[in-house]
């Protein structure tokens, strides 16, 4: 046992540049909303430097005693199994966590942490997310020793009669991720199309200051277009480069955003344990215990179909939606664009005797294409044919093509999905053009669902979900018998196997 | 490790239990007539605050707003009634079984499903009851598992004395015994 025990503790003095950094973060959340008002009102402004600047520099002031008071306030104490916070300058918190609820320790790394190699604790519990913890700033070597106190707390009390042999600290490298793989992930991932579709609403200002700007280099825009000097595959090409160069631009930010998140990725195992760590910047570190794994899933979108690349996915408690980003999150453990064979040994590696690589997928019933087909037929078909009514050719042809186009994706998603079980797992594959697998082991069911509409209770077709810790799983239109046998086996290993779930 | 004496047959799939071969028990026929009478309060609301607007002398309406009052008002009342009458078919379909080792609930006329709770799985248990369901004797048992807030396998309208049965069933259940 550590000799810190049972009395209070403060920070370290670095917790201080957290605090502050934290203030100013809230601030800027904040001032992001001011942002169009403060470039409408630059002029005003700058004839104010000055009382712009004090007030800039109260600020800082202000933001540094608030950082001094905090770090003043805070302390932490470990003692007989449990830890307790108590924080707040004006609103006092208090937090009192016993060890054994404490579902999953993270480390995280801020930057400016480095120097003095401390990191950031902190103390995830399963349901409610206002009782997570977090101790600002632990030296480093303190904090290692804590988690595995910590770790160890729970398997020390179940397993007190068989002296258990000392905690190994050995970690074995499970994957690494080079730079070349980041790149690849940042190119395949799908954020570029997220930036553009934010950007959608500012196109047309962008691009009347995009002409003003280069008008205001001396060139005549308009005149350049109405001239007759250049062939109209001039203008082609010219509209091409532009795409292609804006297109370059958006890769670069979402491969840099691949970087900076995933930047010295590491998977480790240490015993039942698997562990995170990766960031270039602020550096993240999750600890999942293998027996808390709810779902592997491999996901694939069309890029990634394209460079043979694939996300592997370990999904665990789902209690932190709320934190899910990126790569940051705290609930699952995401391995960015693995090859499908790394993929794979890495499943294997976690649940030995899964058949994620070779199962045969069932298909599911073509009904389901069938009835989707038909929704879009009277979404779509009785429009065009109005629109017709009223002599709008083009948009009524629009409205045929959109039907066509969609019949097209549901006869894709319809391929799709397949689903099929063994004496363990239940896998489940569905997709459009990117294709996604899920693989999750039949004990860990927390709820299942039967449902049949009246339409498929005629063709004796049903829907089937199966409810994790980590969601739900649906499978829609398979044939009601192996619906209820799907679901009676379901229980039947989940209530005399007894499994636990975590 | 329990001592139970330890049983393992082998067990072919057309021997499992069945989960769509239970008897339901329906609701009960309480909740089947409050939720009617509710029903029909709520349209009933509607449907004369829409005549207030119209007859009322301090506000003169919109044109459009004075000759369409009557359909809409007539629209509502319709649906409502349509809606009450579906509602009772809706309840009457609704019921639960219980097995020993999971609850099981059906509902839906058009969409029917079939929710399946293994008791082991079950991570607390609420009984709720409003102010209305309170007068008459009714409570819903709440039941959640780590599925989250989303999949919480609720049944409605039991009479208050079986909804704690059911619950203290559930709490001295051994599987949850087991699963401390």
């Amino acid at each position: 046992m550590t000799s810190y025990q049972n009395q209070w503790l403060k920070l370290s003095p670095v917790a201080i540049v957290y605090f502050a950094v934290q203030f100013i973060k809230t601030i800027g959340n904040n001032l992001f909303y001011l942002l169009p008002a403060i470039f409408v009102g630059y002029n005003q402004f700058s004839e104010n430097a000055l009382i712009i600047i004090s007030g800039l520099g109260a600020l800082l002031v202000f933001v540094a005693i608030s950082a001094l008071l905090k770090f003043y306030f805070y302390q932490y104490r470990l003692s007989e199994g449990r830890v307790q916070i108590h924080s707040g300058v004006f609103q006092k918190t208090h937090i009192d966590l016993p060890f054994e609820r404490i579902q999953n320790v993270r480390f995280e790394q801020p930057i400016f942490y480095r120097p003095t190699n401390h990191v950031c604790m902190l103390l995830d519990t399963a349901g409610s997310n206002k009782l997570e913890a977090k101790i600002i700033a632990l030296p480093k070597n303190i904090a290692e020793s804590l988690k595995q106190e910590i770790l160890a707390y729970k398997t020390e009390n179940t397993h007190e009669a068989n002296d258990q042999e000392p905690q190994t600290n050995e970690e074995q490298l499970l994957n690494s991720r080079s730079m070349r793989d980041l790149v690849i992930h940042g190119l395949a991932s799908n954020r570029i199309w997220i930036v553009l579709g934010a950007l959608a609403p500012f196109f047309n200002s962008l691009s009347e200051k995009f002409v003003k700007g280069i008008e205001s280099f001396g060139v005549d825009v308009d005149a350049l277009m109405a001239s007759s000097q250049y062939a109209f595959w001039q203008y082609v090409l010219f509209f091409f480069s532009i795409a292609f160069v804006v297109i370059a631009l958006m890769a670069l930010i979402s491969i840099l955003g691949s970087v900076i998140t995933f930047y010295d990725f590491k998977l480790t195992r240490s015993d039942d344990r698997y562990i995170r760590r990766n960031g270039l910047f602020t550096r993240h570190e999750v600890v999942m215990k293998l027996s808390r794994l709810q779902m592997i899933a491999l996901q694939q979108n069309w890029l990634d179909r394209a460079l043979q690349r694939v996300n592997l996915k370990f999904e665990q408690l789902n209690a932190n939606l709320e934190r899910q980003s990126a790569g940051t999150s705290g609930g699952k453990i995401i391995v960015p664009s693995v090859t499908l064979e790394e993929a794979h040994n890495l499943a294997t590696e976690t649940w030995p005797n899964n058949q994620l690589s070779s199962i045969n997928y069932n298909p599911v019933s073509k009904r389901l294409a069938i009835r989707n087909t038909l929704i879009a037929f009277w979404l779509f078909v009785p429009l065009a044919a109005v629109l017709t009514y009223f002599e709008k050719t083009e948009l009524a042809t629009a409205s045929i093509a959109a039907f066509i186009l969609s019949t097209a994706f549901i006869i894709l998603s319809w391929k799709r999905r397949g689903y099929a079980i063994d004496d363990n797992f239940i896998y489940l594959r569905k997709g459009l053009i990117g294709v996604s697998y899920r693989c999750f082991p039949i004990h860990k069911v927390q709820q299942t669902t039967f449902s049949q509409s009246w339409f498929m209770r005629r063709f004796q077709l049903c829907s089937v979900k199966f409810v994790l810790a980590s969601g739900g799983q649906t499978l829609p239109f398979i044939n009601a018998r192996i619906g209820e046998e799907l679901i009676d086996s379901c229980l039947y290993q989940v209530e005399a196997l007894k499994k636990s779930w975590m | 490790m329990s001592k139970d004496a330890f049983s393992n047959h082998p067990i072919t799939p057309e021997e499992l239990p069945q989960v769509n071969s239970q008897s339901f028990t329906p609701l009960s026929n309480t909740y089947i007539k409050v939720n009617l009478m509710c029903r029909l309060v709520f349209w009933l609301m509607v449907v004369s605050a829409l005549l207030i607007i119209y007859w009322q002398p301090w506000i003169t309406l919109h044109k459009l707003l004075e000759l369409y009052l009557p359909q809409v008002q007539l629209a509502a009342g319709g649906f409502g009634l349509l809606s009450s009458v579906y509602g009772i078919l809706a309840d009457k379909n609704k019921g639960y079984a219980i097995r020993e080792h999971d609850f099981s609930y059906r509902s839906g006329v058009i969409f029917q499903s079939v929710v399946s709770q293994p008791i082991l799985r079950i991570q607390h248990v609420e009984l709720k009851h409003g102010p209305i369901d309170r007068h008459f004797g009714l409570a819903s048992l709440e039941i959640f598992s780590a599925g989250g807030a989303m999949h919480t396998f609720a049944i409605p309208g039991l009479p208050e004395e079986k909804a704690r049965e059911i619950r203290s069933y559930v709490l001295t259940h051994s599987d949850i015994a087991a699963n401390d």
